[in-house]
This record gives C-alpha cells, sequence and structure tokens, in this order.
C-alpha cells in the first residue's frame, strides 16, 4: 500500500522535507494508466486514465455524478487509500516524485466545510502541517500569519475554529494547504456548500493564491460558472472515468456544450433545467384549498445549546422573531447566509426543537391529540402530516432493502400496502433508482442516498413538506429529477418550504423569505480566573488521583471524615479567584452538581455494606466516607481540565507517542459534535414516524440502539474524512513533530501537586 | 505512489483477516477511528451512567455482587476497538479514550472512571494479545470481554467493596465476567458487525469481511 509506506521514527528525511521550499515552476502532473477499483464494486471508478498538467496550470475537472472526480483528486493528493480499500494500479507523478516524497507538497481542501478541521483555534489548526513537519515553533507563528493573510483570515490566531462560517472554514482549509507551500493545489467542490457570498470570498482567494504563488491548481466543481474565468483548461470526465474532452474552457464550452448539458453537467450559459414531470394520478388531490396555511409561524426565537466536554454549555440565538406561514399549493424558498437560521427555522415548523419564545400552529384539520403545535403530536400523527428531508440522509436509514426503506414511512402511519408500493415504485424510478430497488441502501451512493431520502419522504403525501438543501450536489438530471418530485407534492396540494442557495430552486418557488444572521447578546466581560484555573491538565489529574490511596488507606470513618475535611478546606482555597473584574460565576454549585452523584454512590455503597456487614453503622460509614474521598477532588479539580492543552502535555511532558496524542486531541475536539448528531438522527426518526413512543418500552430501546448505531457511523465517516485531510498534510509520517503551543509545568502546577499529598498524609497518619 | 500496484488476495476461509503488515504500522485511519469511536463510546458510557443506577440498585437488592451486570455495557469500547483495527494497542486506547471522554463532564467515579478505564482496556488488549492479534470471531469476541473484567473487579474490591465478604467479592468478579463476555463481547461483536455491514468500516478488516461475506 504506497500511501501508508511507513518512514519509521529517526528517519532523516523528516527534517530535510521540512526545509524544501517549492521551485518556481514547479508542480507538474502526470497520471498514467491510474485504475481504481474498489473493492465491493465490479466496474472500477477510473479507469486507465493518462493525464498531464504542465506547472502552473489552473484545471477546472468536471464530470456528471459518479465520474470519479473527487477520487481522481484524492489519488493526485495520493491518500486514494487512506480511507478506502481497493486495487489500484498505474502512476501519479508530481515533479519527478510520489505525492507523497515531500509532505504537503500537494494541498487538498474538501468539499464539506469543517470536516478536515483538526484544532480549536485557528492559528493552531494552520499549523498542524508545520508540526507534522517538525518545522520548529518559533518559526510557526510567521508563517501561519502568512498563510492566514493570504486567505483574508484577519481575525486573531486564538479565535475558535467552531466559530467560523463554511465560507471561512473553507478558507481555512487553504490556509492549512498553504501553509506547507505546496506546488499543487486540489480542491474539491469546495464551495459546493456555501451561500453565494461566502462561495464568492472562496473563489477571490483560490484565485488570488494560486497567481501569487504559480500554483498549479485543480478544481472540482458541479457548477463550473463561476470557474471558468479562472480556470486555463477544462477536464470532462465520463461517468465511467474517463476523460471526455479536454481543453481551453471557452472551446470546449463552445464545441461540446450540448453534449455536456446532456451528460448532466452544469454548462455556464444553458437555461436552467426543468424539472421531470410526473405520471398523473402519481398523487392524490390535497385536501387543502388552494394556499390555506398549513403551518404559521408568529414571532419565533429559537435557542441552540451545544454541550461542551468540559460540562459547560454554549448557547446561541439561532432564529430571532421570525413569521412564516406555509401554504398549501405553494413552494417557499428560504434564503440567506449560513448561520441565519434557515435550517431551524424549518425544524420549528415540524417542532422538532422547541421554541423560546413565539407560536407555532398547524391548520387546525391537523391538530393530533387536542393540540395545533407539533411539538406535542406523537411520532406516528407528526408523520402524517409533516415529511423532512435532512441535509445528511445516510445516517437515518432504518431498512435493508431501498424499497422498504421508502416504504418505512408509509406503513408506520397505516397506508395501504398496495397502494404504497406502487407510488413508492413509481417514485423510484422517477429518480432513477429503479433498478436498486433491492439494493441495501447502506451502499449507495451520497447522491443516491439524498434521493432516497426524497423519495421516502413523500410517499404517504404529507401536507408539508420541509427539504433542506435538497439540491446540494446534484447534476442537471438527479436536479430534475428531485425538482420534478418536488413540485408534484406541491401540486398535489401540500405546503413546501426549502432551504437553499440555488438560484435555480429559488427561481422556480411561488414565494422567497430571506433571512438574516441574528444578532447576539454581547459576550459578557471576561471574569477573574481561580487559582485552580492556573493549573496544567496533569497536575489537576495528578490531584484527582492522589484521592484514591487516600480513600483506600484510611483506616476508619472518622479518619476519612477528617481527609474530607482537608480537601474541602483545599478546595475553597483553590476556587479562590484574586485580582481584578468580575467574580467567577458558580464555582460551588459547578461542585456540588458534579459531587451530587458521587454522594448517591457513597449512599447506595454504605447501603450493600450494612446489609452485609451485620448491620455495622461502623463499617458502612467507613464504606461512605471512603467514596466521598474518593470522588470530591474530582468534582473539584477535573471542570478545570481544558482537553486541548491535555494532548499538549501528554505528548511532551509525558513523552506519549505523538499519533495518538494527536488523533486522540483531534476527538475530544469533535466530542461536542455527537450530541447534535444523536439530535438529528432522533428528529428524522420521529418525523418518520418510527421515533420513540412513550407508550412502548419495546421501541424505546429500538430506539437508543438505531441511535447508537447512527452516532457510531456518522463518527467513523468524519474519522474517516478527517483521516484523508490529516494525511494531506504530513500527518501519516509525523512520528518526530514540533508542537504549536508549549506544555509548561508551572510553579502552581507543582503547588497542587504538593497541596494533593495532604489529604492522603492525614490518611495515612491517622 | 509512483508506478505501484495494489492488491489484497482474499483468501477465504473461517480465520479472521489481520490487520495489515506490520501490525505497528498504525494508519491514520486506524488512529482516528479509534479514538472517534472512543469519543462516541464515551458519550454514551456518560449517558449510561446517568442512569445505570436504576437496574443496579434493582439488582443490587435481590444480591449485591449482582449490580456487576450493570458495569458490563462500560466494557464495550474496549473490545469494539479491538475488534474494527486489530492492531496492537487498539483496545486499550479505544476504552481509555473512552473512559476519559465520559469523565470530562463529570461521573459519580471522578478520577477512578480513568483507572477503570485504563484496567479495562488492559484486559481486552490482553486477550487480544493471547490471540496474536490473529482472531477476532465471537469467542475471541467474548474472551476479550471476559479478560476486561478482572482487574477492574479487583480495582473495585478496594475502593467501594472493600468490607464485603471474600464470598462476595468473588461473586461480583465472576459475574463482571461472565456478563463483560456476553454483553461486552458477544455485544461488541454484534455492533461491529452491524457496523461492518452497515458499510462503516470499509478501510477494516471486519468491512472485508463483510463484502466476502456478501460475495457468497
Amino acid at each position: 500500500m504506497p500511501s501508508h509506506r511507513a518512514r519509521r521514527p529517526g528517519s532523516t528525511a523528516l527534517s530535510e522535507v521540512a526545509t524544501v521550499l517549492p521551485r518556481v515552476g514547479a508542480g507538474r502532473v502526470e497520471v498514467s494508466g491510474l485504475t481504481w477499483r474498489p473493492f465491493g464494486r465490479r466496474e472500477p471508478v477510473l479507469t486507465d486514465l493518462d493525464l498531464a498538467i504542465p506547472a502552473g496550470q489552473r484545471v477546472l475537472l468536471v464530470g456528471p455524478s459518479g465520474s470519479g472526480k473527487s477520487t481522481l483528486l484524492r489519488a493526485l493528493a495520493g491518500v486514494l487509500q487512506v480511507a478506502d480499500s481497493g486495487e489500484l494500479s498505474g502512476s501519479v507523478v508530481i515533479d519527478g516524485a510520489g505525492p507523497h516524497e515531500r509532505a504537503g507538497a500537494v494541498g487538498l481542501v474538501l468539499q464539506e466545510p469543517g470536516s478536515g478541521v483538526v484544532a480549536a483555534t485557528i492559528g493552531r489548526d494552520v499549523a498542524f502541517g508545520l508540526e507534522n513537519t517538525g518545522v520548529p515553533r518559533e518559526q510557526m507563528p510567521q508563517r501561519v500569519a502568512d498563510a492566514l493573510r493570504a486567505v483574508g483570515l484577519t481575525m486573531p490566531q486564538d479565535t475558535p475554529t467552531h466559530a467560523l462560517s463554511g465560507g471561512e472554514q473553507q478558507r481555512l482549509a487553504l490556509a492549512g494547504a498553504l501553509a506547507l507551500e505546496p506546488a499543487l493545489l486540489l480542491l474539491d467542490e469546495p464551495t459546493a456548500m456555501l451561500d453565494p457570498g461566502n462561495a464568492a470570498s472562496v473563489r477571490a482567494c483560490v484565485g488570488e493564491v494560486a497567481a501569487a504563488r504559480g500554483l498549479t491548481t485543480v478544481v472540482v466543481e458541479h457548477r463550473l460558472g463561476p470557474w471558468v474565468d479562472f480556470a486555463d483548461r477544462l477536464i470532462v470526465l465520463s461517468s465511467d472515468g474517463r476523460v471526455l474532452a479536454d481543453g481551453g474552457p471557452r472551446r470546449v464550452l463552445e464545441e461540446q456544450g450540448a453534449d455536456l448539458v446532456a451528460q448532466g453537467i452544469w454548462v455556464p450559459g444553458a437555461p436552467a433545467p426543468q424539472p421531470r414531470g410526473i405520471p398523473a394520478g402519481l398523487f392524490e388531490p390535497g385536501r387543502f384549498g388552494a394556499n390555506e396555511v398549513i403551518v404559521d409561524a408568529a414571532d419565533v426565537t429559537v435557542r441552540r445549546s451545544v454541550r461542551m466536554l468540559s460540562g459547560a454549555t454554549r448557547s446561541t440565538v439561532a432564529v430571532r422573531g421570525q413569521w412564516l406561514q406555509a401554504r398549501a399549493g405553494q413552494s417557499l424558498a428560504l434564503v440567506g447566509p449560513s448561520g441565519s437560521g434557515k435550517s431551524t427555522l424549518m425544524l420549528a415548523l415540524a417542532g422538532l426543537v422547541g421554541i423560546e419564545d413565539g407560536v407555532v400552529r398547524a391548520h387546525r384539520s391537523l391538530a393530533a391529540g387536542g393540540s395545533r403545535s407539533p411539538r406535542d403530536w406523537d411520532t406516528v400523527d407528526l408523520a402524517r402530516a409533516v415529511a423532512w428531508v435532512p441535509q445528511w440522509s445516510s445516517s437515518t436509514i432504518v431498512a435493508t432493502t431501498v424499497l422498504d426503506e421508502v416504504l418505512t414511512t408509509a406503513r408506520a402511519v397505516g397506508m395501504v400496502e398496495v397502494e404504497a408500493e406502487a407510488r413508492a415504485r413509481a417514485l423510484l424510478d422517477l429518480l432513477d433508482l429503479g433498478p436498486l430497488s433491492q439494493a441495501d441502501p447502506r451502499h449507495l451512493s451520497g447522491g443516491e442516498q439524498r434521493r432516497l431520502a426524497m423519495a421516502s419522504a413523500v410517499v404517504h403525501q404529507p401536507a408539508l413538506l420541509l427539504a433542506d438543501e435538497a439540491t446540494v450536489g446534484h447534476d442537471r438530471l438527479t436536479w430534475s429529477a428531485v425538482m420534478g418530485v418536488v413540485e408534484g407534492v406541491r401540486d398535489a396540494g401540500a405546503a413546501v418550504v426549502l432551504t437553499t442557495h440555488d438560484d435555480a430552486v429559488v427561481a422556480r418557488a411561488d414565494r422567497t423569505t430571506s433571512l438574516a444572521r441574528p444578532a447576539q447578546p454581547p459576550a459578557a466581560e471576561a471574569p477573574r480566573r481561580p487559582l485552580l484555573a492556573r493549573c496544567g491538565p496533569l497536575s489537576l489529574l495528578l490531584g484527582s488521583a492522589a484521592a484514591i490511596p487516600a480513600g483506600v488507606l484510611a483506616p476508619h470513618w472518622t479518619t476519612g471524615l477528617a481527609v474530607l475535611a482537608v480537601q474541602m478546606v483545599l478546595a475553597g482555597v483553590g476556587l479562590l479567584a484574586p485580582g481584578r473584574g468580575p467574580s467567577p460565576e458558580g464555582r460551588v454549585r459547578r461542585v456540588l452538581v458534579r459531587f451530587a452523584p458521587g454522594v448517591i454512590g457513597a449512599a447506595s455503597v454504605a447501603w450493600s455494606t450494612w446489609l452485609l456487614g451485620g448491620r455495622d453503622l461502623d463499617v458502612a460509614a467507613g464504606a461512605a466516607v471512603r467514596v466521598l474521598v474518593i470522588v470530591f477532588p474530582s468534582a473539584v479539580l477535573i471542570p478545570f481540565v481544558d482537553p486541548d492543552a491535555l494532548g499538549d502535555h501528554l505528548a511532551q511532558r509525558l513523552r506519549l507517542p505523538p499519533r495518538p496524542v494527536v488523533a486522540a486531541a483531534a476527538a475530544l475536539q469533535r466530542v461536542h459534535t455527537l450530541g447534535d448528531i444523536w439530535a438529528e438522527i432522533a428528529r428524522a426518526r420521529r418525523v418518520r414516524g418510527i421515533g420513540a413512543s412513550r407508550s412502548s418500552p419495546k421501541a424505546l430501546l429500538a430506539e437508543v440502539g438505531a441511535l447508537t448505531i447512527g452516532m457510531l457511523v456518522r463518527s467513523l465517516q468524519a474519522a474517516a474524512t478527517l483521516a484523508v485531510a490529516m494525511d494531506s498534510r504530513g500527518f501519516s509520517t509525523a512520528y518526530e513533530r514540533t508542537w504549536w503551543a508549549p506544555a509548561p509545568w508551572r510553579r502552581s502546577d507543582t503547588a497542587l501537586v504538593a497541596v494533593s499529598v495532604l489529604p492522603l498524609a492525614v490518611a495515612l497518619l491517622g | 505512489m509512483s508506478t505501484t500496484k495494489t492488491s489484497t488476495t482474499a483468501t477465504r476461509s473461517t480465520s479472521s483477516i489481520r490487520a495489515s503488515r506490520p501490525l505497528m504500522g498504525w494508519r491514520t485511519v486506524d488512529l482516528l477511528t479509534v479514538t472517534f469511536l472512543g469519543a462516541a463510546f464515551g458519550v454514551a458510557y456518560w449517558a449510561w451512567g446517568q442512569v445505570y443506577a436504576v437496574p443496579g440498585d434493582a439488582l443490587g437488592a435481590l444480591f449485591p455482587p449482582l449490580a456487576a451486570i450493570v458495569g458490563a455495557p462500560w466494557l464495550l469500547a474496549g473490545v469494539v476497538g479491538g475488534l474494527v483495527v486489530r492492531r496492537p494497542g487498539a483496545a486499550l486506547l479505544c476504552e481509555v479514550l473512552a473512559a476519559l471522554v465520559s469523565m470530562l463532564p463529570g461521573t459519580r467515579w471522578g478520577f477512578s472512571t480513568f483507572v477503570a478505564g485504563v484496567l479495562q482496556g488492559l484486559g481486552a488488549e490482553l486477550a487480544f494479545a493471547v490471540l496474536g492479534y490473529g482472531a477476532f470471531g465471537i469467542a475471541a469476541a467474548a474472551f476479550a470481554g471476559a479478560l476486561s473484567a478482572p482487574l477492574e473487579a479487583v480495582y473495585e474490591w478496594f475502593t467501594y467493596w472493600a468490607d464485603w465478604t471474600w464470598g462476595w467479592k468473588i461473586a461480583y468478579l465472576l459475574i463482571l465476567t461472565a456478563a463483560g463476555a456476553v454483553i461486552a463481547g458477544v455485544g461488541g461483536w454484534l455492533l461491529t458487525r452491524a457496523l461492518a455491514s452497515a458499510g462503516a468500516l470499509n478501510a477494516f478488516p471486519p468491512g472485508q469481511e463483510a463484502r466476502e461475506h456478501r460475495a457468497v
């Protein structure tokens, strides 16, 4: 496996590569006979592909869905086998060497904003490649600053990565690649998931850096219009991964434009595609009068909060005071920059998020259980009235064949099976999924899964259809199919709400509502820091650990109580926050909240000990106090452990192997997103009529199982994508790494460890 | 990647597919998969820590050592990490990270959670090592689940059950071991198989096994 050819620790090549800068005119690419067949697929994705790109050329790579564009980019970056296995033959040569000869020689920017983020702050994220190639720490700030300036990110380097917009995250990924002085820059649909403003900023930025540094650039993009002026050359791949057309963009478009349109490629200047007509009578006539209000949202405010690993929550206003009406037989386009709350407002319409203020009311004939608020409905009632197509459809799959998947909701709401099946088959045909009806939906491509989600949403003909970015990533043909279904449902009387950045969708919508980013309350002044906040993670963990022997060794409960008293006094000191500024809030409350479960645990241990120990209160008290002594310091100290600093300290202070430590830090970085994933899968199940129901414990168990699997699958997908991003920045050979942040052992750390010995001493002497 | 050809000869047999050679040649995706699995299990562990006491106390009221049964789900991460990646250290790293992630937001046991993670992970790791990192079937998984238990049980003797009689202590160890074999071992094996058939493990031996199984 060439991409994993391990350079063992001690290799001298590492220190050399760090200092090599690209030669002028570097970035020459030669591909010959490249064939790639992933295991489990009969046909290769790329077939005997030959390609030569001279240094400095800017290539636009296009092709219909599934033509292997992204695969070719990954092959050029040498990361094809990072997260996939298959048969690879042929060669890729960059400036006479393999893509791996110099870490960072090939820069790669992935489609999904944020999918390649490895660090908590933007400075550290850009420095990731520098760390991997052993650049000394003192050189990092300058190179990071240069890279950030090149992409126009002017905020401070300690800005949290999660605070960036999608477009800023893409520019951050670009900066991370630029910091390694690449000769070849690869961009995999860098603007597909961005709003027009952010997309334009990313394109402008790519144009500038490519020109300034003379980079060879390959851009994959579905919508090639805005890139035509940027590119010197247009390469079109066919659906079986061969080169179909190759030449100057304008010439290729002039000569073969019509062919390319027929292939489904978004050729600039071509008229917008027409939604595919649906068979007459596929849907029944709706039961609402035209333009009747199906769901009415009045003055809705939604606050969303994310639970961080530290136990704290971060909350933002996602929607503020919005008004919206979804009307029968009309489609409504929700537009606005990312972060403006389009998706959240849509969820509020379906009662899939709680609202802080305002009213969401459905048509009175939809009322269920005496309530017109969808939030109160049970899963089947909600499914009958509302369908929701999420952006991520893969993790909501529940069935093992495509046909069963499409019929899931129809069955849950009790639709007549033969009618449902006939409609399901017609919809699958319409969406070009007909031949796959017996396939396992989990093995479909991403685009196929998105179309499947659309089919699954509408079989039972809900009164309200909500679709989140339904046309992202589609070519002209699949676009027509998806929009055909959307308009078919609308014309049969459903209310349709679409969030979108797609002009062609907006142009066809009956109404458009534009949202702006809601104003956030101003950040409060930073409070004073408690003494413990000055300690590093290792001393905090050592202090917590010292409590275990103290608890175990205390001979009697009276001694234990003395130990606990000492611990509490010390905690009081550690929580003091001398200095100026507002007093930090909730210090004691936080300790109590964390200590309360320990107290319950102690009571339960005491109970079982009392039962056994001849009902001896002394022994039971000893057991309880032991548990309290063991857990109390953790309740005080662990909230101060900074997960980001933990990796630095484990690697630099404890000399643990760098790559596992970085991988662990990257995972800790993403933990807070797991809650979102869990919530999204739960929502999808609820709106499909298979969510947990209060009445059935069995359904609850099934729900927990499905959510767990879904969360694991999504985590694994995120890990695979991140592996590609990290390896394209030199991580696979980062055995001798340098570190962006130091891991100092301060006097406060020594003091904490020294003080933590006191309770232990009391236990031993007591 | 200049002029190279890669192919894997898939020999169909009843034995497990090993990780690619060298066994210690951890790929980036191996590392990230173990740590992301660990993080996800950590969240689940934390959630289980919020509710386990209800069944745990009910069982404990019947016979206190029976409470060990509700401890077994906390042994899952090590087994699954080992089954997926099949490299030395995978089980330990996965379980330790899960323990760390479940500890940081706050648990009943504080730092003790982390110590438990190390002891459980070492047990699972030992099982895979004894099998030479070459067997990953249901029996091997049950063995790993079982071995995750003893070190943890002994640690708990000293921290939580110091005053129990030896009979109860031994019973606790045996029950935790048996529950580990069934819940963490067999359960972990089923979970790994489910992940593989969901197409989430394509870059790993279980994914390859699932493909070959389908190809039959």
